[in-house]
C-alpha cells in the first residue's frame, strides 16, 4: 500500500518536473524567423542612444522587468520578467530583441504600436549597455529611403472603406510595396486609436480598411489619421493625413463652464452664494457683537 | 448680612486660584520644557522635510491630520455646554460653561497649527489664502475654524466682562499693569441694569450663532474625507457621525479638567458630585448616539461588502488594524457607556479614569477614521514598498503630535490662572435668585 503511494507520488513529481522544464524550454524559444533574426538597427548605438534608451525603458519597462542587473524585476508574474542584462538575453541578436519588442508573448506586451522603431532601437541600444563584449552591427539599409515612400489614401463616402496605395518612387520608377504589413490608426489625446486590424499590402500595394461610422472627430469632424507601413527595404513608414471623416463633435472643454474643479474665477454659482451668505452672516454677527460692547461701555458712564 | 458674608466668600473662594505659586510655575516649567523638546523635533522637521515621518504616498494623511480631526472635534464641547445646554435651560451646567469654553478656545486655536505639522513647506502657508478655492473643502475649513475661534474668545469673553470687573477691585497683591488690564478689558461695568441686559442679550446671541458654527466647523472637517469616493469615507453619515464623535471626546476632556480644578483649586462647593454625576450622564447621552452612529458607519457596508469597503472592513475588523478597532470601540465606547450607568461609577474618581479612557480612545478612533482608508489606495502603485502600505508613525512624527496637547494645557493653565474659572458674577446673582 505503501509502496505504491510512493511510486505513485514519484510518478506525479517526474511528471510535474517534465512539465515545469517544457515549460522553461519554451520560455525561452521565441521562434523568431529567421529573415528578423538578422535584422539591425540603421543607426550606431553610442552614449546618447544609450541615454535615451534609458528613459524609454524607465517609463516602459521597468515596472516589470525592474533595474538591469539589479534582480528586482515583478516576482509575482509568471513567467517573471527576466533581468534583460543577464547573459541568456544577451545571447539573442539585436533582430531577435527588436522581434521580441514588435510581438509581444501574453505578459511581455507588444510594444510596436506603442514606441516608435527609432525609440525601440534606442532601448535595445540601452540593454546592450550592460553587455562588454557586445559589438553592434549596423544596418547597410539607408535609413533615408524610408522618405521615398508615399501612402495615397482615398475614402469612399458609401462604403465608408479607406483604401491605401503604398508605393515608392525610386529613380528607376515606382515600386508598389507589397505584402507588407500595414496598420491604420487615429490620433485621439493620449496615444492612438488602431483602426481595424493590422494587414499585409496587395500585390498592387493597396490595404483597405472599414472606417467605423461613429467616430469623432473635432468640430468640422477631421480625423488624424496615421498610417505605419513595414517594409523589409524601406524600413518603417509612418504617414499622417487629416480627413473630414469623422462625426463633428464639439464638446466645451471641461474648465470652459463654471465647476468644482475650475478655476476660482469659474465657482459654481451655488458655492459662491452660500459661501459668501455664510462669511456675511457671521460679519452681521460680530458687527453686532462689536457695536453690543461699545454700548455696554457707554453705559457703564452714566 | 449672611448673603453678604456668602457672597464674600464665593469671592474669596473663586478669586483664591489667582495668584502666582510654586506647583504654577513647576507645572508651566514642566510644560514648557516638554514644549521646546517637541519643538525641536519640529525643527527637524522643517529642515529635514516630510521624510522624518511615517508618511508617504499612500499614507500621506496620518497622525497629523488625525491629531487635527481630534483638536476640530474636541473644541466643540463648548457649543455643547455653554450653548445647547444653557439654552435649553439647563441650570447645572451654568458653573462649567468658563471650563468648556476654555477647553474650546484652547482646543480650537491650536487645531490650526496642527494642520501646519503636515506641511512640508509651511512658509508656503499664505497661498492657501492668496489662491484660494472657494470650491475647496479646505478652504471652508479654514474659513469655519478661524470663525469659530474667534466667537468662542467672545463667548468666554463676554460673559466674563463682570468678573474682570471683580478682579480688578477684589484681588490683592495685584502689580498695577495688569489691574489696569482687568479695568480696561472689564469695560465700565458698573452693573447697571442696562449693562445687565446687554450682557444677556449678547451672551444670548453668540450662544445662538454658535451652534451652527460649531456644527459647521466639524461637518466640514468631516467633509475633507466624505468629498472623496475612497473607501470608508465616501459616506453620506460623516458630518453627524464626527460632530457626534466630537461631543464624546470633549464631553471626556471636560470631566478631566473639572477633576483637575475641582482638586487644586479647591473648589469642592462649585463643582459638586451631583455636578459629576450629572455630565457623567450627558457622556451616557452623547456615547450612546455616537454609538449609534458607529453602527450606522460600520453595520451598512458591512452588509453590503461592496469590494474596495470589503478590503477595508477586513482590515478593521480582523486584519491589520483590527486590535485597534475594536480596543477603541470596546474600552472607548461601549465599555464606558456600561459602566456609568450605575450610580457609584459617576463620582469624580471613577469618572477621571473612565474620561481618560474615553479621550485616548477618541483620539485613536480618528487615528481608525484617516490612517486604513489611505492604505487601500483605489489605483496601486505597482512594486510599492512595504512601509508605503503600512503606516507606522516615527518618533518626530509623535513627538510633534505632542506639542498641540502641551500647547493646550499650557493655554488652559494660563488661562485658568488669570480668570475664575467658575463665573463669580454669575453664581452670586444665581444665590439672590434662589433666595
Ligand atoms: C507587463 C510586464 C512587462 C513589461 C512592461 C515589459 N516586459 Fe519584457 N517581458 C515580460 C515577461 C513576463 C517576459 C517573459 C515572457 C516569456 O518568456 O514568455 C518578458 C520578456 C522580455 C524579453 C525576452 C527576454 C529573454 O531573455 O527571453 C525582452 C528582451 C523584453 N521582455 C524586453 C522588454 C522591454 C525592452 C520592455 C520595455 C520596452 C519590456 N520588456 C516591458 C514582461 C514585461
Amino acid at each position: 500500500m505503501l509502496r505504491t503511494n510512493t511510486k505513485l507520488r514519484a510518478t506525479i513529481a517526474l511528471i510535474i518536473t517534465t512539465f515545469c522544464f517544457l515549460q522553461v524550454t519554451a520560455g525561452n524559444n521565441w521562434n523568431v524567423p529567421a529573415d528578423k533574426k538578422t535584422k539591425n538597427s540603421t543607426f550606431k548605438f553610442d552614449a546618447n542612444t544609450v541615454k535615451d534608451g534609458e528613459s524609454v525603458y524607465t517609463k516602459n519597462c521597468v515596472s516589470c522587468h525592474g533595474n538591469p542587473t539589479k534582480g528586482n524585476s515583478l516576482k509575482s508574474l509568471n513567467p517573471v520578467p527576466p533581468d534583460l542584462s543577464s547573459a541568456k538575453t544577451q545571447e539573442l541578436t539585436d533582430g531577435e530583441l527588436f522581434y521580441i519588442l514588435n510581438t509581444g508573448r501574453v505578459i511581455m506586451p507588444s510594444f510596436n504600436n506603442v514606441l516608435s522603431e527609432e525609440d525601440r532601437w534606442k532601448v535595445i541600444a540601452y540593454i546592450r549597455s550592460f553587455n562588454k563584449n557586445y559589438v553592434q552591427q549596423v544596418s547597410t539599409n539607408d535609413a533615408t529611403k524610408s522618405q521615398l515612400v508615399k501612402a495615397d489614401i482615398d475614402f469612399n463616402k458609401n462604403t465608408n472603406r479607406l483604401t491605401i496605395t503604398v508605393k515608392a518612387t525610386e529613380k528607376t520608377g515606382s515600386v508598389l510595396l507589397k505584402n507588407d504589413e500595414i496598420a491604420l490608426f487615429a490620433n485621439r489625446y493620449f496615444g492612438r486609436l488602431q483602426i481595424g486590424e493590422s494587414q499585409r499590402t496587395s500585390a498592387d500595394g493597396v490595404a483597405v480598411f472599414d472606417f467605423p461610422k461613429d467616430l469623432p472627430g473635432d468640430k468640422d469632424g477631421n480625423v488624424k489619421l496615421v498610417v505605419k507601413i513595414n517594409d523589409d527595404t524601406y524600413g518603417e513608414i509612418l504617414r499622417l493625413k487629416t480627413m473630414q471623416i469623422g462625426i463633428p463633435t464639439d464638446k466645451p472643454a471641461l474648465n470652459e463652464k463654471r465647476a468644482i474643479w475650475n478655476v476660482l474665477a469659474k465657482a459654481p454659482y451655488w458655492i459662491i452664494i452660500l459661501y459668501t451668505s455664510g462669511v456675511l452672516a457671521f460679519g452681521c454677527v460680530l458687527m453686532y457683537l462689536l457695536y453690543s460692547l461699545n454700548r455696554l461701555r457707554k453705559a457703564g458712564n452714566n | 448680612m449672611a448673603t453678604k458674608s456668602n457672597t464674600d466668600k464665593i469671592t474669596t473662594d473663586l478669586l483664591r486660584p489667582i495668584r502666582l505659586n510654586k506647583s504654577f510655575i513647576i507645572w508651566m516649567g514642566f510644560l514648557g520644557v516638554s514644549l521646546v523638546i517637541c519643538l525641536g523635533a519640529y525643527g527637524w522637521q522643517l529642515k529635514n522635510g516630510m521624510v522624518v515621518t511615517g508618511l508617504g504616498d499612500y499614507v500621506s494623511w496620518g497622525m497629523y491630520i488625525s491629531n487635527f480631526v481630534f483638536f476640530v472635534a474636541t473644541s466643540l464641547i463648548g457649543m455643547l455646554i455653554s450653548a445647547v445646554l444653557g439654552l435649553s435651560g439647563q441650570k447645572w451646567a451654568a458653573p462649567l460653561a468658563r471650563i468648556a469654553e476654555i477647553i474650546a478656545l484652547a482646543f480650537a486655536a491650536v487645531a490650526g497649527l496642527v494642520i501646519i505639522s503636515d506641511m512640508g513647506r509651511p512658509e508656503r502657508l499664505l497661498n492657501v489664502i492668496i489662491h484660494a478655492r472657494i470650491q475647496s473643502p479646505i478652504v471652508w475649513d479654514i474659513t469655519v475654524v478661524s470663525v469659530y475661534v474667534l466667537i468662542s474668545a467672545l463667548f468666554l469673553y463676554i460673559p466674563l466682562i463682570p468678573d474682570l470687573k471683580i478682579c480688578a477691585e477684589k484681588l490683592e497683591n495685584l502689580p498695577p499693569f495688569a489691574r489696569k488690564i482687568y479695568k480696561a478689558l472689564s469695560l465700565n461695568w458698573n452693573d447697571t441694569p442696562e449693562q445687565k441686559k446687554i450682557i444677556k442679550q449678547t451672551t444670548r446671541t453668540i450662544a445662538i450663532f454658535i451652534i451652527p458654527v460649531a456644527l459647521a466647523i466639524h461637518t466640514v472637517t468631516s467633509w475633507l474625507f466624505a468629498n472623496t469616493s475612497r473607501a470608508g469615507w465616501d459616506s453620506t453619515i460623516y458630518g453627524p457621525y464626527f460632530v457626534t464623535g466630537a461631543f464624546v471626546s470633549g464631553t471626556a476632556a471636560v470631566i478631566i479638567a473639572m477633576y483637575f480644578f475641582r482638586k487644586n483649586y479647591k473648589l469642592h462647593d462649585y463643582i459638586t458630585d451631583s455636578h459629576f454625576d450629572m455630565i457623567g450622564k450627558l457622556l451616557v447621552l452623547v456615547s450612546l448616539v455616537y454609538l449609534y452612529f458607529n453602527l450606522n458607519e460600520y453595520m451598512v457596508p458591512f452588509y453590503k461588502m461592496k469590494e474596495s469597503e470589503a478590503i477595508l472592513l477586513h482590515d478593521l475588523f480582523s486584519g491589520n488594524h483590527a486590535l485597534l478597532f475594536w480596543s477603541v470601540q470596546m474600552l472607548g465606547l461601549v465599555l464606558p457607556i456600561i459602566l456609568l450607568l450605575f450610580k457609584k461609577m459617576r463620582k469624580p474618581q471613577p469618572m477621571l479614569l473612565i474620561g481618560i479612557m474615553v479621550l485616548l480612545g477618541a483620539w485613536f478612533k480618528r487615528l481608525i477614521i484617516v490612517v486604513p482608508t489611505q492604505e487601500h489606495p483605489y489605483l496601486p502603485i505597482q512594486n510599492v514598498p512595504l512601509n508605503f502600505k503600512i503606516y507606522s508613525p516615527t518618533l518626530v512624527e509623535t513627538l510633534i503630535s505632542i506639542a498641540p496637547f502641551i500647547l493646550v494645557l499650557m493655554i488652559i493653565t494660563l488661562l485658568a490662572k488669570v480668570i475664575p474659572i467658575i463665573p463669580v458674577h454669575e453664581t452670586i446673582e444665581h444665590l439672590e435668585e434662589n433666595k
